[in-house]
């Protein structure tokens, strides 16, 4: 059982998110709820930029993140040169340390052959616990149906040696779906030639453990060019069990303590009435 | 799906049909609508227009009346075994009162863990596998094992002979899974990613069992008991309200090394019963320590330091919810290196902006 | 771009990551803006300023491609001396006819030449020169050294004299900086060893200028070199899936298949008149003939023959305008008695939708053909008007036709896309329930008048009886084999129906048939060239084998320009289509679009005819003279230059001439067609632009029936900067009316930095952005754009102008009752 499922080392699949040219189009957001038949999330005006699906759930497997940045100055013919319009697609990160897999009582999350974090929809008993181990609020539960939803992977695909739905309908190739090693090495390089246009702003999110730790590094990692924060994504997140162990050394200790305490009280307990 | 037209054009209701052993079970929705943000920030910290950047706990509200139960039925399963080790004569009606507070404890919180699930047989997929880094795994296992060892203890208190014996040796087993019982709870809180929840892995276990100890020596203290059994429970008593209330302290300074992740236990409806459970512990603490109690003011003790425990259960989870739904809290406790950095010792904290001081 | 072409712009973005420069000029930021390495926000409907100043710049700092300009354009043509500029007329060409409202184009002429417009549009053209024209290529009167006052370089360089930098500011709003810079990296990025190009769609076509938007951006990118040549052009990013093949084989008005004009009274009597006057005896267009004929062979087979004129009379004669926003004006007088509407939204997605739904109700009947009932299906019984009580569904007569139809996955067919590329589309799935193809409703419907009027002996009843309807049908519904219509089209033999090879093969004795002349070849061999699909990595970077384009396979038209006057490449790194001297032909990476076998150096002998009267220098061989036209001396009918006037209603004067508007735009004074007034209405101070959003099409009918689309933008709403939400008390998300004089419609309001005011001459304006794609039916319901704009067009195309009026906005929703103000 444990340690538990590693997606990384040999042909570990994955996405690696260029944001930088994405255009927002949406197109992976469509064809993922349409390869996986999802429900809409309601038809509610958000005002949130061009955004009214606003995050990730149990039926929004993709998600597109359109951040406005301020400008300065803003007034009549102030012109609006600090404005910016970020895109980022985003979806479940697949991480090396699932959390949500890890918090899994049943063991309805599993790590596919393709180092995909799966939700079995049969064994999943709706108790909710890998939602608050998601430390990126993506699995959801269904409320109409009880149990935990998110991206698959297209795990029906990708058995089928198709490329998932979302990467597939990506005009841009903002969404580049392949070995998750060559994702990395391939995201250096884009990164390196972007350093060297002079946009220093990006950075890789989540690539490789030292990318982040706290997860292990994310199968589906990201290219972003503002602080993590702007795009809803945290910017050092950790899959709680890695500090389990002294949650558990403290139960244990109070444990030990308060059962000496019952011995005390007993043995002190003196005679009669 | 608001009435799109089924041409095979659209979402397709079969294949979008939700079907499976688990389907057709419906919580209750969570179903805010989206806030209407400015397009451009206010000068705060950025955020995805104040969106919540993790999921907020599907659970309903009994879920602190189950962490409850649990700490008592906990408290009260080791307390019995306890006794019936060092004085299983002179004790023998608290080893028994023991076992009956366990028994009705537990059975109430796994029939609340049940109505959480939504039906009977998903307490059973809980005993698929043993999942070591899932609390829950963990503590479905010891509620599990604690009811069946409780139910022959309880059943036999009265036998004598073999069957006593056996009833005997369930107490113990029993007593032996109290304490997890009653801290597994706080682990299984300090194991998500709700900031108030994760950042109090030290303090959160000691409190939950010494408020799980106010809980079963409240409930004890209303039971009949001799005089010495009396003493026994009133002594431990004292000593679980001390406990409850220093480490519900520690708890607030652990969380408070970020103030924004403490805010949910200092102000609001959660903050609030957060203090009124210490109030409420704090007063049965004075009233047990009074001369010469008369017995309404013991009892009166009692119900307060149950009532204040359960309290605290409730304000935790509250909090828990709040801090979940203000993404800031996540965000700050993780700029301020309590995030992936402190877990694994090795700083990254990604992207520009670098790490911002919070307090 | 990225809005409304996102498959399309993915060559944009590959094109970024090797290093292009992204430009994007347009009043809003949007997903384009946001990728774009520049974003210059322009007030609406003044873009001819903007153009107009980068040619007076390319001209004055000589960065034109002075040999190409010299060689390949008519800039050294000598222009008639009766010619007199807007510069002279304050805002006037020379013919301007103030009763008719129009211009008479003769003084527009060559100096003793009169030419046709390459797109046989014969009411620009009066037949009296011809005996003059085609002698010779070329021009008769020219000068290269371009210093001639009268010659076309000299007259545009002072016709644009006074599109200034300055100029602009004052005009679009754009600072002298943003424009020098844009200036620059066009100018950087053009010559011998590079290209620029320009894409562009309805932001520039629908004004009523909009077909001298066009022609500013072809005379710059003509001046730079950048026509005929890889990395150049104007890419015209058209609309619907396949507009670009509805006007190739048109639903036009005016058009045959293939830019064959549609005959006209009086002047189209006969076969032989049509041929005088659409014909040439010199040029490419002495094929004409060919064509004609064996396009009337191919509708009425073998009943067509050379005594009866191809069946010439079959053809119906146009007597005046019958575009699309006179018809409707014409209908709403109770003129048009039926109404075919199939694949169009037109009470959503035309203008003035109320004036509309008055023309249908004036119909005796109306077939609808969609998805499901549209609001123009539904009209009777749900329209603002019946919401308010002003029209009770009772009194309304007209007779309503819905019939549901197949999607574009569930029938097969060619997409003709932006690229003049056809795609052929297999069947995916079959059409749920009783939804069926166009094809096969037509075939249908043809087969029943067929029987209809099968014992007629009246004459008017011959073309439907003599019509060739013979395909072949398959399935259950008896569709009609589409490959057996595209081998119609690309054409074949009479005598044994083998499939020609291309329009080279044509003939004007009737040997042959073809229905679209353009579109010959696309079943060469008896093979569906457009179903080709070699992927890019296994052919030449032109990609000849994917689908197949339109003519001739040509991806690049008049691709000789990429090669020098003597055949040679302008540049290696440019090198495109060039003459071999050994093989003593042309070739290259593409089909060459030039006479094969022409040398460069070949020049017509004294008393050639037909094409042999083309020069080894004339790339541009459907224009008469060979050339390219930086100055049309016909073929445009409010002017032979493009020149700056305000839309109909603009909220300030004319910066350049004393004339405010296009003279000869199109007007319909009517009392349910109220027009602002022309400059600085107070009731209406605000500019609004409207356009589409990535997440819908169009009038919605196929995207608001769709939870997929319709949950990514679910409410009608409009886009305001902060600085005119505060000048007009608007909260972001709340809700604001929009009033014209035409009506008033609610909307959530978005208030954004995208959205910025201009600065231009001393005030500022404020513009309002509003999508267009919602009405009342489908899944997510709203407030219908259309409702706000009225009928104004361009006078050559007849396009509306949606894209710049004016208008006002209020906080709130409107009045329950809609009124009208
Ligand atoms: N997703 C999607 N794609 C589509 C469509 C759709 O409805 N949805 N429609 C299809 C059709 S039919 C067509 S015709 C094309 C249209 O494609 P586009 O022409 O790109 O569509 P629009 O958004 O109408 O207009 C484009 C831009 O013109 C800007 N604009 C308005 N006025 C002016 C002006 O005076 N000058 C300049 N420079 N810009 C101006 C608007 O701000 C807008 O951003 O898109 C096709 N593709
Ligand atoms: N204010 C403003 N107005 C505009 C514009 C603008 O930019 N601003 N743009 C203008 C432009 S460029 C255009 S093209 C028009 C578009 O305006 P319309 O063409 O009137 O609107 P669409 O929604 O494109 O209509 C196409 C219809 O065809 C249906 N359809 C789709 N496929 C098929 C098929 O295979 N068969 C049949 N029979 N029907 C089918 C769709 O359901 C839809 O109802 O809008 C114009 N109106
Ligand atoms: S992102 Fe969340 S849901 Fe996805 S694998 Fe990681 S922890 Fe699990
Ligand atoms: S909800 Fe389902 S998937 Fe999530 S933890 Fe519980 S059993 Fe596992
Ligand atoms: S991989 Fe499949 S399931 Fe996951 S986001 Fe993409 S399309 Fe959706
Ligand atoms: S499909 Fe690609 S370009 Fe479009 S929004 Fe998604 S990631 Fe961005
Ligand atoms: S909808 Fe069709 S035409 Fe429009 S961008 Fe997508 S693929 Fe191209
Ligand atoms: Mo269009």
């Amino acid at each position: 059982m444990s340690p538990p499922a590693r997606g990384d080392g040999d042909g570990a699949k994955g996405f690696f998110t260029d944001t930088t040219v994405c255009i927002g189009c949406k197109a992976c957001e469509t064809a993922c709820k349409q390869w996986n038949q999802l429900p809409d999330d309601g038809m509610a005006f958000a005002g949130m930029s061009y955004d009214n699906t606003g995050e990730l759930g149990a039926s929004t497997w993709r998600h597109v993140a359109f951040v406005e940045t301020a400008t300065e100055g803003l007034g009549e013919d102030a012109g609006r040169d600090g404005l910016a319009w970020l895109f980022s697609s985003d979806v479940c990160k697949h991480c090396e340390r699932a959390g949500c897999l890890e918090n899994c009582p049943t063991g309805a999350i599993v790590r596919t052959e393709f180092g995909g974090v799966y939700v079995q929809p049969d064994v999943c008993n709706g108790c909710g616990y890998c939602i608050v181990g998601c430390p990126f609020g993506v699995i959801d539960r269904r409320d109409e149906d009880g149990r935990a939803w998110k991206c698959t992977l297209c795990y029906d695909r990708t058995k089928d040696g198709q490329e998932p739905a979302c990467a597939k309908a990506c005009p841009t190739d903002s969404i580049q779906y392949g070995d998750v090693e060559e994702l990395k090495a391939r995201a250096q390089e884009r990164l390196a030639t972007l350093h060297e246009r002079g946009a220093t702003e990006t950075y890789l999110y989540g690539a490789g453990e030292d990318g982040q730790p706290g997860t292990g590094g994310l199968n589906a990692f990201f290219l972003l060019a503002a602080e993590p924060e702007r795009y809803n994504l945290p910017p050092d997140p950790v899959a709680p069990a890695r500090k389990a162990g002294q949650a558990w050394a403290a139960a244990g200790i109070a444990g030990l303590a308060t059962a000496a305490a019952m011995l005390g009280a007993v043995l002190t307990r003196g005679r009669g009435r | 799906m608001s009435g799109a037209p089924d041409d095979g054009r659209n979402v397709d209701p079969r294949l979008g049909a939700l079907t499976g052993e688990a389907a057709g079970q419906a919580p209750r929705g969570r179903g805010a609508p989206p806030p209407q943000a400015p397009p451009v920030e206010d000068g705060g910290s950025p955020t995805y227009y104040e969106r919540p950047v993790i999921k907020a706990p599907v659970w309903k509200r009994s879920i602190a009346a189950y962490f409850w139960l649990g700490g008592a039925a906990g408290a009260a399963a080791t307390l019995g075994a306890v006794a019936q080790l060092a004085a299983p004569v002179e004790l023998r009606g608290l080893v028994v009162s023991c076992r009956r507070v366990t028994a009705v404890a537990g059975a109430a919180s796994t029939a609340i863990l049940i109505d959480d699930l939504g039906r009977p047989e998903r307490f059973l997929n809980m005993l698929r596998v043993v999942r070591p880094s899932s609390p829950m795994s963990v503590g479905a296992w010891v509620l599990a094992g604690l009811g069946s060892a409780c139910a022959p203890a309880v059943a036999l208190a009265g036998a004598g002979g073999r069957l006593g014996r056996a009833g005997d040796v369930a107490g113990l087993a029993a007593g032996a899974l109290g304490m997890p019982l009653a801290g597994y709870t706080a682990v299984l809180l300090n194991n998500t990613v709700v900031p108030v929840w994760y950042a109090t892995h030290r303090t959160l276990p000691p409190f939950f069992v010494a408020s799980g100890t106010v809980a079963a020596t409240g409930l004890l203290e209303l039971t009949r008991l001799s005089a010495p059994e009396r003493r026994v429970v009133h002594r431990l008593g004292v000593a679980a309200r001390v406990a409850d209330l220093l480490t519900a302290r520690a708890v607030e300074r652990e969380a408070g090394r970020v103030e924004r992740v403490a805010r949910p236990l200092r102000d609001g409806a959660s903050g609030a019963l957060w203090r009124a459970s210490s109030g409420m512990v704090g007063a049965s603490l004075a009233l047990g320590l009074l001369p010469r109690r008369a017995r309404a003011a013991r009892r009166a003790g009692a119900v307060l330091g149950a009532l204040g425990s359960l309290a605290a259960r409730v304000a935790i989870v509250q909090a828990g919810v709040r801090s979940a739904r203000d993404p800031r809290a996540t965000f700050e406790l993780q700029r301020a290196g309590l995030g992936g950095a402190s877990a694994t010792g090795r700083a990254a904290v990604s992207g520009p902006g670098g790490r911002r001081a919070t307090d | 771009m990225a809005e409304c072409h996102p498959v399309g712009f993915r060559w944009v973005m590959e094109a970024k990551r090797r290093g292009a420069t992204i430009i994007h000029v347009d009043p809003r930021f949007s997903r384009t803006s946001a990728v774009a390495d520049l974003h210059v926000p322009i007030r609406a409907g003044s873009d001819i300023v903007f153009l107009g100043a980068l040619v007076r710049h390319v001209i004055e700092s000589e960065r034109y491609f002075r040999e190409y300009v010299v060689e390949y354009t008519n800039a050294p043509a000598i222009v008639d001396r009766r010619f007199r500029d807007t510069e002279d007329l304050d805002g006037l060409f020379s013919g301007w006819d103030p009763e008719r409202r129009s211009y008479d184009n003769e003084s527009w002429q060559y100096e003793g030449q009169a030419v046709p417009p390459a797109a046989r549009d014969s009411e620009t053209f009066t037949g009296e020169a011809h005996s003059e024209r085609a002698t010779q290529t070329g021009h008769s009167h020219r000068d290269p050294t371009l210093q001639d006052p009268r010659c076309v370089f000299q007259i545009l360089r002072r016709h644009f004299a006074r599109y200034t930098p300055e100029m602009v500011q004052d005009a679009c709003g754009v600072s002298p900086e943003a424009f020098g810079r844009v200036a620059d990296a066009l100018c950087d990025n053009s010559g011998r060893e590079r290209t620029s190009a320009f894409c562009y769609a309805v932001g520039w076509t629908q004004h009523s200028v909009g077909v001298q938007y066009i022609r500013t951006a072809a005379i710059l990118q003509l001046l730079l070199g950048n026509i005929g040549r890889p990395g150049g052009g104007i890419m015209a990013l058209r609309g619907h899936a396949s507009i670009q093949g509805s006007t190739d084989i048109p639903t036009l008005y005016n058009l045959l298949p293939g830019y064959l004009p549609m005959p006209k009274a009086p002047m189209d009597g006969s076969f032989e008149e049509y041929v005088a006057t659409h014909g040439a005896t010199g040029g490419w267009w002495a094929n004409f003939p060919k064509y004609a004929v064996s396009f009337l062979r191919a509708w009425w087979g073998e009943a067509a023959t050379g005594e009866n004129g191809w069946c010439f009379d079959h053809l119906p004669r146009l007597t005046g305008d019958h575009s699309h926003m006179t018809t409707v004006a014409e209908m709403a007088e109770g003129k048009v008695r039926g109404y075919f509407v199939m694949g169009e939204n037109p009470t959503v997605g035309s203008m003035n939708g109320a004036l509309h739904r008055t023309a249908l109700r004036k119909l005796d009947w109306l077939v609808v053909r969609d998805f499901r009932p549209t609001e123009t299906a539904e009209f009777w019984r749900d329209a603002p008007e019946i919401a308010r009580g002003e029209v009770r569904t009772e009194d309304i007569d007209t007779e309503v036709f819905f019939f549901p139809c197949a999607a574009h996955t569930e029938k097969a067919g060619t997409f003709t896309n932006t690229q003049r590329l056809l795609q052929w589309r297999e069947r995916a799935i079959d059409p749920p329930g009783d939804c069926r193809s166009e094809l096969q409703f037509m075939h249908a419907l043809a087969l029943r008048m067929k029987k209809l009027y099968a014992e007629s002996s009246e004459m008017k009843d011959r073309p439907i009886q003599d019509l060739v309807w013979d395909y072949p049908t398959h399935g259950p519904h008896d569709e009609p084999v589409a490959e057996a219509v595209v081998a119609e089209i690309s054409g074949y033999r009479m005598e044994d129906r083998a499939p020609v090879s291309g329009f080279s093969e044509l003939a004007d004795d009737g040997s042959t048939a073809c229905g679209c002349w353009i579109y010959s070849g696309s079943y060469a061999g008896g093979v569906n060239q457009a179903a080709r699909r070699r992927p890019r990595t296994e052919q030449s970077w032109v990609a000849p084998e994917w689908g197949w384009a339109w003519p001739a396979n040509r991806r690049i038209l008049y691709n000789r320009a990429s090669a020098d006057p003597e055949g040679r490449p302008w540049s290696d790194r440019k090198a495109y289509v060039w003459w071999d001297e050994e093989a003593g032909a042309w070739t290259g990476h593409d089909v060459p679009d030039f006479i094969q076998g022409r040398a460069p150096w070949y020049r017509p002998p004294e008393g050639a005819t037909g094409v042999d009267l083309i020069s080894g220098t004339d790339p541009f061989v459907m224009q008469a003279d060979g050339k390219a036209w930086l100055y049309a001396p016909t073929g445009i009918l409010d002017g032979p230059l493009p020149t700056h006037y305000e839309p109909r209603e603009s909220v300030m004067e004319n910066p350049l001439y004393g004339q405010q508007c296009n003279p000869a735009r199109m007007e319909w004074h009517r009392a349910d067609n109220p027009y602002h007034r022309a400059v600085d209405d107070p009731r209406f101070p605000y500019l609004i632009t409207t356009y589409r959003l990535t997440e819908h099409h169009t009038a919605g009918a196929m995207s608001r029936w769709l939870s997929w689309l319709s949950e990514l933008q679910p409410e009608m709403f409009c886009e305001v900067s902060p600085e005119l939400a505060r000048e007009r008390g608007l909260t972001h998300g709340g809700w604001a009316t929009i009033t014209t004089a035409r009506a008033e419609i609610e909307a959530r309001v978005m208030v954004t930095a995208r959205m910025t005011p201009l600065r231009v001459r001393r005030r500022v304006v404020h513009t309002i952005g509003l999508p267009y794609h919602w009405a009342s039916q489908g899944l997510v319901r709203g407030d219908s754009t259309n409702e706000l704009i009225p009928f104004v067009a361009d006078p050559t195309v007849s396009i509306q102008e949606s894209k710049a009026l004016t208008g006002t906005i209020a906080p709130g929703r409107r009045s329950r009752a809609g009124a009208r103000r």
